[in-house]
């Protein structure tokens, strides 16, 4: 095959995926904490040999927006939101987790949990737990959980010290590890929704539609182009 | 073309919000209903290339990667821990309780459940009970001859055989608290049965560790705001629409590949 047909192969393979991308924010676009994400293509060139290169396009990474969703208020008692930068930390059994979606309730045995069940951590990695005689927990800026004279614990706020990696269930984690964030900004009884933007995911789906059958359209000629060109030698 | 899957558990997704929603709806006049709220978490994430691979021999690293995104799924639908406003009925066994707890009620196999839903009567033996013929937990028995009943803040019933005579006590009421009212199991008609992540019900006095006050001659109403459930019904009538309109723009590029031989 000619490296006109490569070339609008790897163009059209990129935006297949980019479709993916956008499909899956578009998916997600009630989901509390969840960060929208961007396809980001790059050129590659490939050696043919006397001609010189063939420049060829890919997809090369994957970035998220980390712009923060807007606050909606549930006046739940443990809906939790970062007001500006930050992660909430969960245990999780693969190990902890970094999470914007701070829909907490507690669990049976009154620890913090989020709704996988895994618990919350507090300042220093340590789960929170509330007495059960307690009704009421009021939640401050900077984390501090009390009723009352009473406290229970801070509810840790931390910044990635390296990239983060997505996980399922709007999780980040961070394989170089994180330190607390000494000045957090928490709301209580607010979610962050999902920052999803739906006329933006519109416009990148509508272009990703029309750049694929543009490149078909170059395939189909490339086709007939190559059909005349047999027929021409034959005869 | 994965985008049509994915595009399909966006409107899975938001036709279980609809769902939840025209619960709320249909329950807006259900005494002591806690509305309920769908919450959605993104599912798993296809690892093209993991972000810090190496790429050269001097040990720079991929700084984002591909990972794509394969979803969205229902992760819980919790209830919302409102408190209803309390109607006044002037019946003298509606009660409602103006904190966290609940009251206790005895189902006909024997065992526990627990309701917010104060709407009692009296059985043919006298027996308090819910409206279902459910007794209290507690095991109120109203004497036939009482005119009158009263029940404390606290719980505690007195009842009032002629007018003049002084009351007497025939029981108290106690109410039940959970850590976590969220884990409770919803078995309907207004009860609730105690799970493990809900943690041991635990009896209390009315008006202690939060658990409220017992008021006489109020209901509790639907804590479902309609106006909140509507602009959510928009919300996510517009989300489905914008999912369909992915899995149309994934066929038409399907399309566009047949269409090439």
């Amino acid at each position: 095959m000619s490296n006109a047909v490569y070339a609008a192969l790897t163009r059209q393979q990129g935006l297949m995926d980019e479709m993916q991308v956008v499909a899956n924010n578009l998916a997600n676009s009630s989901t509390t904490g969840y960060k929208s994400d961007r396809a980001v293509f790059a050129e590659f060139l490939a050696n043919t040999g006397e001609d010189g290169g063939l420049s060829m396009g890919g997809l090369a990474g994957h970035a998220f927006e980390l712009q923060q969703g807007a606050l909606k208020l549930t006046g739940g008692q443990f809906d939790l939101a970062i007001q500006g930068d930050g992660y909430f930390t969960v245990q999780t059994p693969q190990g902890p987790r970094l999470t914007r979606a701070g829909h907490f309730q507690l669990s049976g045995d009154g620890t913090l949990v989020d709704a996988m069940g895994n618990s919350v951590m507090g300042v220093g990695g340590s789960p929170i737990t509330i007495p059960p005689e307690i009704s009421s927990v009021t939640i401050s800026a900077d984390g501090i959980l009390s009723s009352g004279p009473d406290q229970f614990g801070q509810i840790g706020v931390v910044t990635p010290n390296g990239d983060l990696l997505r996980d399922s269930n709007t999780y980040f984690s961070a394989p170089d590890g994180y330190t607390d964030i000494s000045d957090p900004s928490i709301v209580q009884g607010a979610l962050e929704q999902s920052n999803v933007s739906p006329v933006l995911e519109m416009a990148r789906m509508i272009d990703v539609q029309r750049a694929y059958e543009a490149g078909q359209t170059v395939l189909e000629r490339e086709d007939s182009r190559i059909g005349q060109l047999i027929s021409a030698v034959r005869e | 073309m994965k985008s049509l899957q994915i595009a399909a558990t966006g409107m899975a997704a938001q036709q279980l919000r609809v769902d939840v929603i025209s619960n709320n709806i249909a329950n807006m006049s259900t005494a002591a209903y806690r509305p309920r709220v769908a919450e959605f978490s993104d599912l798993m994430y296809q690892q093209y290339l993991t972000p810090g691979t190496l790429t050269s021999q001097v040990g720079t690293t991929v700084p984002a990667g591909i990972q794509i995104g394969t979803g969205v799924r229902p992760s819980t639908v919790s209830m919302e821990i409102t408190q209803g406003s309390l109607r006044q009925t002037n019946s003298e066994l509606d009660l409602a309780i103006d904190g966290a707890g609940f009251f206790e009620v005895t189902l006909p196999s024997g065992e526990s459940a627990y309701t917010r839903d104060g709407k009692f009567n009296r059985s043919v033996d006298g027996q308090m009970v819910t409206m279902d013929g459910y007794p209290l937990a507690d095991g109120i028995t109203i004497p036939d001859n009482a005119q009158k009943i009263t029940i404390s803040r606290d719980g505690e019933v007195v009842a009032y055989f002629a007018d003049g005579q002084a009351g007497q006590s025939i029981g108290t009421l106690s109410l039940t608290r959970f850590v976590n009212e969220k884990g409770l199991e919803a078995l309907g008609d207004n009860l609730f049965r105690a799970t493990e992540a809900s943690g041991t019900p635990s009896q209390v006095v009315p008006g202690t560790e939060g658990a409220g006050y017992i008021r006489q001659g109020f209901l509790e109403d639907s804590g479902v705001d309609v106006v909140k459930e509507i602009s959510d019904l928009i919300e996510a009538q517009r989300g489905y629409e914008l999912n369909s309109k992915v899995i149309t723009a994934s066929d038409e590029m399907l399309a566009a590949t047949t269409r090439l031989r």
